[in-house]
C-alpha cells in the first residue's frame, strides 16, 4: 500500500508486506537523486526480491522527489531534515530497527541516518556511493549548464516527468551545504554494493575498509544499470539474512 | 492439455523510449518461469528495469542477446503455455488445429556472467 505521511513536508511511501513474513528486520530502501521509489526500486525488481524472502519493503519518496511535497528553498534538503523525515516515518509504522539500502544519494542519507541514530538502524548498505565529492567543480548556483558529472546528472533528472528543476536545485544545495565526510564512521555493519564502472561510487572499497564492512563489485555495470543487477540484490540478501 | 506458442514484444516502457539495452536473461531456454517472476532486465536511457513475465510457461526462445538493443514493439521471448482442451482460444470461433509446441527457432545464448 501507498500513504502519506504528513509533517512539515508530506512524505508518500510504500508500505509492503510479504506474504509470508520473516522474523526480521524491515528494509527502507532510499532511492537516488532526481529519481524515486518506484523508479529506482520497484521497476529495477527489489520489492519483489526482497519479499520472496520475506521481507517487508518501506519504500518513501524523499522530500523534493516523486510524489512527495517539493520545497524549493535550500535549507530543507540538509541531510538532518531527510533523517528527521524518516525518523518520523519508522515512528509512524511503529518500527523500533530497520535496515537500509541506499543509492547513491540514498546511501549519503542511509550513512547519515545510520550515524545519528544507531540504534534505529540493524543493518546498513550502500548502493553506487563512494566517498568522493558528488558535486565536485560544479557551480550549484546555475546546476545543469555546466559540463561536470553533476551538471549532466542534473540534466537528466530535471527531464523526468513529474520532477521540478527548482526543487531538485534546492537538493544539490541543501546536500552540498554539508560534505560527505567517512570520520566519524558509522558503527553498524555495513556493506558497499556499486557498479565496476560506476565512477561516482570510486573509492568504495576504501570506504567499506574504513568502516570495517564489506564490499562488493558488480561486473561490468556503472551507476545507472547496477541497481537491478541480480549480483546486487543477492549480495543484499546474503547480507541482510545472514 | 496442450500447449501453444506465445511470443512475448519488448513493451512500451513510458516517456517516449522507444528502445532499451537488453542487460541480463532471468531465464534460460527450457526453464518454467511463474508469472510476474523475473523474466529480463533491460536498460533505457533513462534507468534499468526488470521487466516481469506477463505469462507462466516453458521458455522456448530468448530472441535477443545481452548487450543487444531491441526496439519497442520487437520480439523479446517466446513461451509454451499450457491451455485447456476445453479452454476457448481467444478471437478463434470453431475449433482450430493446436500448434505444435516446438520451438520455431532457437538462440544461441551467452552463459551467465554472474
Amino acid at each position: 500500500m501507498s500513504a502519506n505521511l504528513v509533517g512539515d513536508v508530506t512524505m508518500r511511501y510504500a508500505d509492503l508486506r510479504p506474504q509470508s513474513p520473516a522474523d526480521a528486520a524491515p528494509v527502507l530502501l532510499l532511492h537516488g537523486f532526481g529519481t524515486n521509489f518506484g523508479m529506482n526500486w520497484q521497476a529495477a525488481g527489489w520489492p519483489q526480491a526482497l519479499g520472496a524472502e520475506g521481507l517487508r519493503v518501506i519504500g518513501p519518496d524523499l522530500r523534493g522527489h516523486g510524489a512527495s511535497e517539493k520545497p524549493t528553498d535550500d535549507g530543507s534538503y540538509l541531510p538532518e531534515r531527510f533523517v528527521s523525515d524518516l525518523l518520523a516515518l519508522l515512528d509512524e509504522l511503529d518500527i523500533a530497527r530497520v535496515d537500509v539500502v541506499g543509492y547513491s544519494m540514498g546511501s549519503r542519507l542511509a550513512w547519515e541516518l545510520a550515524l545519528t541514530r544507531p540504534e534505529r538502524v540493524r543493518r546498513l548498505v550502500l548502493g553506487g556511493f563512494g566517498p568522493v565529492n558528488a558535486f565536485e567543480d560544479a557551480d550549484l548556483s546555475a546546476p545543469g549548464e555546466g559540463t561536470t558529472p553533476f551538471d549532466h546528472v542534473y540534466r537528466t533528472v530535471s527531464a523526468l516527468p513529474g520532477n521540478d528543476p527548482a526543487a531538485l536545485a534546492a537538493c544539490a544545495r541543501g546536500q552540498a551545504g554539508r560534505p560527505f565526510r567517512a570520520d566519524p564512521p558509522v558503527r553498524v555493519p555495513t556493506l558497499l554494493v556499486a557498479g565496476a564502472k560506476d565512477a561516482i561510487a570510486a573509492g568504495a572499497g576504501e570506504l567499506a575498509a574504513t568502516v570495517e564492512g564489506a564490499h562488493v563489485e558488480v561486473p561490468g555495470r556503472d551507476h545507472l544499470n547496477a541497481v537491478s543487477s541480480r549480483v546486487f540484490k543477492q549480495a543484499v540478501i546474503d547480507f541482510l539474512t545472514s | 492439455m496442450a500447449e501453444e506458442n506465445v511470443t512475448f514484444t519488448l513493451p512500451d516502457l513510458g516517456e517516449g523510449l522507444v528502445e532499451a539495452t537488453v542487460l541480463e536473461w532471468q531465464v534460460s531456454v527450457g526453464d518454467v518461469i511463474e508469472r510476474n517472476a523475473p523474466l529480463v532486465e533491460v536498460e533505457t536511457t533513462k534507468s534499468a528495469v526488470v521487466i516481469p513475465s506477463p505469462k507462466a510457461g516453458r521458455i522456448v526462445a530468448l530472441h535477443a542477446e545481452e548487450d543487444r538493443v531491441v526496439p519497442v514493439g520487437d520480439p523479446l521471448v517466446t513461451f509454451a503455455v499450457t491451455i485447456g482442451d476445453d479452454a476457448p482460444q481467444a478471437g478463434i470461433v470453431g475449433k482450430v488445429p493446436t500448434e505444435e509446441a516446438r520451438p520455431a527457432r532457437r538462440v544461441r545464448l551467452k552463459p551467465p556472467t554472474d
